[in-house]
């Protein structure tokens, strides 16, 4: 059956259940699906259109560089802007699947020959790395293209950190980090309320979603990868101390999905979620990974899951092959955290079972 | 006929309609979020595969830490007998399948635990490519009959290491050209008979992820063999692999047609696109070229979209 015609059908059906108080712009509605089944995108499509331009991005930039283009610090400049306008300007007035790599490759190689220049040009890396945040976030609010939008969310979060560390503010990566694991978790837990807001807000929800999840986890590879930044791990407990704060009321969350009512319940399943916790102190990018996993599942959303599991298997090899404790003591954290593991899946095994024979 | 509703229906009416937000939360929590059931199942899988992994971690790094003190036969026989007691529990207990395939996999991971601990007492080596070989050969009846796609992703892995190791210790003066050849055969090997089992066995089927990993491995030894194999000296295995490649590229293009898979059309094309872009290299590396390749790249990719997207237009219809 044609796709169209079932969602006639199924906006049939919403009318009906939601009665007459429900008013709908059909035809608005029925325009939107229409134009989503031209640009019908699948993951494997997105994907390509980020290859694409990025191999682009970077023959272009071979290119220059062979050219010797890059003597001319003005051409350069203008240049990098003009492509960011146009990438923004293509998206704006032909919102097409089609025009995605070639608006992805110009955006990105605009931002290149902006910085590149602008440094060149002994221009502060601080003001750089600042303007090139606020075209991105200005970016947001004019076009509302998937792949744009998830570029620019990491343009942003990519300049936060490039701010962090060329000013030696290192430990201002907890707070890069806090604030992400909190927006990511605000986000995900509001879908309702931020696709009610408006209609660029609902249009801008995914290409966000994913964006904060990557700008998460690229917090996460710098302190979670010893020795990439020269950055302490004394007190790297403090990212851990808010995103436990988080896994703990996720915790709470999942419970009351799940009904868990019995005080005794609720005591060993937070206690033993605690004790999982808290033997991840000292690697917050377990933590964080654990977040996006069960954040994702509680929300259904697929592509979340999987980043979350690998980034997960990630974080945790890297860990205990950085851990500068001896074998033994490496192995007798392992095998703990596993008791524990199995000893909350035997409760909660048991007691979801129990609930479900009642 | 009652339609399913799904996230994207619930954005898409949001925009245009007098829902409340209270209203949307309330379908998405009923339509879209995971159910209390679902959450069990995940729950208790979840939990279970860390548990296991988590505690042969753990087993693996106490037999990693070179502890003299023990004898060779008492860690020998330690590890034997882990591998006796997880061997037996798949075997007699009552567990789920999908429990004593996690089981399964586990025990298969202490082979080569076994093997690395053996290697370290009689000085073997522990990287070398027999000790990747044993494990492979001694697991091969457990992955065959658990016929659980992880462990045979992880089997698959082995005998790439194991290739890849003989390659770089024994075999050096085989060309990088006739490794990625061989290695792109046996991975084509695999997918091929993975694909034929999806189409045949009722009761196992391999998953789509397992399939889609290795044709990804497939394609990518692909078009790294050519794309390297167009500077090097031309020799027979570059010949033989280009053969190859455009016979199984046009069966993937077939197939991927047939059973209206997005994913094979999307990565042989991008493939080949590489492989001319690497051919565009060779025939000039000034500046002009990578202006022409950047050119290329953008128009391609775009050429290869709007295929998709209109093949899928069909598809859907």
């Amino acid at each position: 059956m044609d796709k169209l015609n079932s969602k006639k059908i199924l906006l049939e059906q919403m009318k009906l259940l939601e009665g007459a108080e429900f008013e709908c712009d059909e035809k608005a509605i029925l325009e939107e699906y229409q134009k989503q089944q031209d640009n019908g995108s699948s993951l494997a499509i997105k994907i390509l259109s980020i290859l694409g331009g990025f191999f682009a991005t970077l023959a272009f930039l071979g290119f220059l560089a062979l050219a010797g283009l890059y003597d001319s610090e003005s051409g350069l400049l203008i240049f990098g802007v003009g492509f960011i306008i146009s990438a923004i300007w293509l998206n704006k007035v032909y919102d097409k699947l089609i025009i995605d790599t070639f608006s992805i490759s110009i955006y990105v190689i605009g931002f290149a020959l902006l910085a590149f220049s602008l440094l060149q040009l002994h221009v502060d890396e601080n003001l750089v790395a600042t303007l090139i945040c606020l075209i991105a976030l200005s970016a947001l609010f004019i076009t509302q293209n998937y792949i744009l939008s998830f570029i620019s969310v990491l343009t942003i979060s990519g300049s936060l950190l490039t701010l962090i560390i060329s000013n030696d503010l290192y430990h201002l990566i907890h707070v890069y980090i806090a604030f992400h694991a909190l927006l990511l978790t605000y986000v995900f837990l509001s879908e309702a309320k931020l696709i009610s807001l408006s209609l660029k807000g609902s249009k801008l929800f995914n290409p966000v979603r994913i964006g904060l999840i990557f700008s998460l986890l690229l917090g996460l590879v710098v302190i979670g990868k010893r020795d990439l930044i020269p950055f302490t791990q004394k007190y790297i407990w403090v990212s851990s101390i808010v995103l436990i704060a988080l896994m703990m009321y996720l915790a709470h969350v999942i419970t009351r999905i799940n009904k868990v009512e019995s005080k005794k319940s609720n005591l060993v399943i937070y206690s033993l979620s605690f004790l999982i916790l808290v033997s991840t102190v000292f690697s917050p990018a377990i933590t964080g990974a654990l977040a996006i996993i069960l954040l994702s599942f509680l929300v259904n959303y697929k592509s979340g899951f999987v980043i979350g599991i690998i980034s997960f298997l990630y974080f945790v090899s890297q860990y205990y092959y950085d851990l500068s404790f001896t074998l033994l003591t490496k192995s007798i954290i392992l095998f703990s955290s596993g008791i524990v593991f199995l000893s909350l899946y035997l409760f909660v095994a048991k007691n979801l079972n129990a609930h479900e024979k009642v | 006929m009652k339609e399913k509703i799904e996230r994207e229906d619930i954005h898409i009416i949001s925009r245009h309609s007098s829902w409340s937000e209270a209203r949307i939360d309330e379908l998405l929590k009923r339509e879209v979020y995971h159910s209390k059931a679902s959450w069990h199942k995940f729950l208790s899988r979840f939990l279970i595969s860390l548990g296991i992994g988590f505690t042969t971690a753990g087993i693996i790094f106490f037999f990693a830490y070179n502890w003299a003190d023990l004898h060779k036969f008492f860690k020998i026989g330690l590890i034997e007998g882990l591998i006796v007691l997880t061997t037996l529990l798949v075997l007699f207990s009552k567990l789920r399948t999908d429990f004593k395939n996690i089981l399964l996999t586990g025990t298969s991971i202490l082979a080569g635990v076994l093997f690395a601990v053996f290697g370290q007492i009689y000085q073997t080596g522990a990287n070398a490519y027999d000790f990747f070989l044993g494990w492979t050969i001694f697991i091969t009846l457990w992955v065959v009959i658990s016929n659980f796609a992880p462990l045979w992703l992880i089997y698959i892995a082995l005998i790439n290491t194991t290739l890849l190791l003989y390659a770089e210790q024994v075999a050096s003066h085989w060309s990088e050209v006739f490794l990625l050849t061989l290695l792109f055969i046996i991975n084509l090997l695999f997918l091929t008979a993975a694909l034929f089992l999806k189409r045949t066995s009722g009761e196992v089927k391999p998953p789509a992820w397992f399939t889609n990993l290795l044709a990804l491995v497939c394609v990518t030894y692909s078009t790294i063999g050519i794309s390297g194999g167009i500077f090097e000296k031309t020799k027979v295995p570059f010949y033989l692999l280009i053969a190859i490649s455009t016979l199984v590229y046009g069966f993937g293009i077939k197939y991927g047609l047939k059973m209206k898979n997005g994913f094979y059309l999307s990565i042989i094309p991008f493939s080949l696109i590489i492989i001319i872009s690497a051919l565009l290299i060779k025939i000039s590396d000034d500046a002009g070229m990578f202006f022409v390749i950047s050119l290329f790249v953008i128009a391609s990719v775009t050429l290869v979209i709007k295929n998709l997207i209109s093949l899928q237009k069909k598809w859907i219809n």
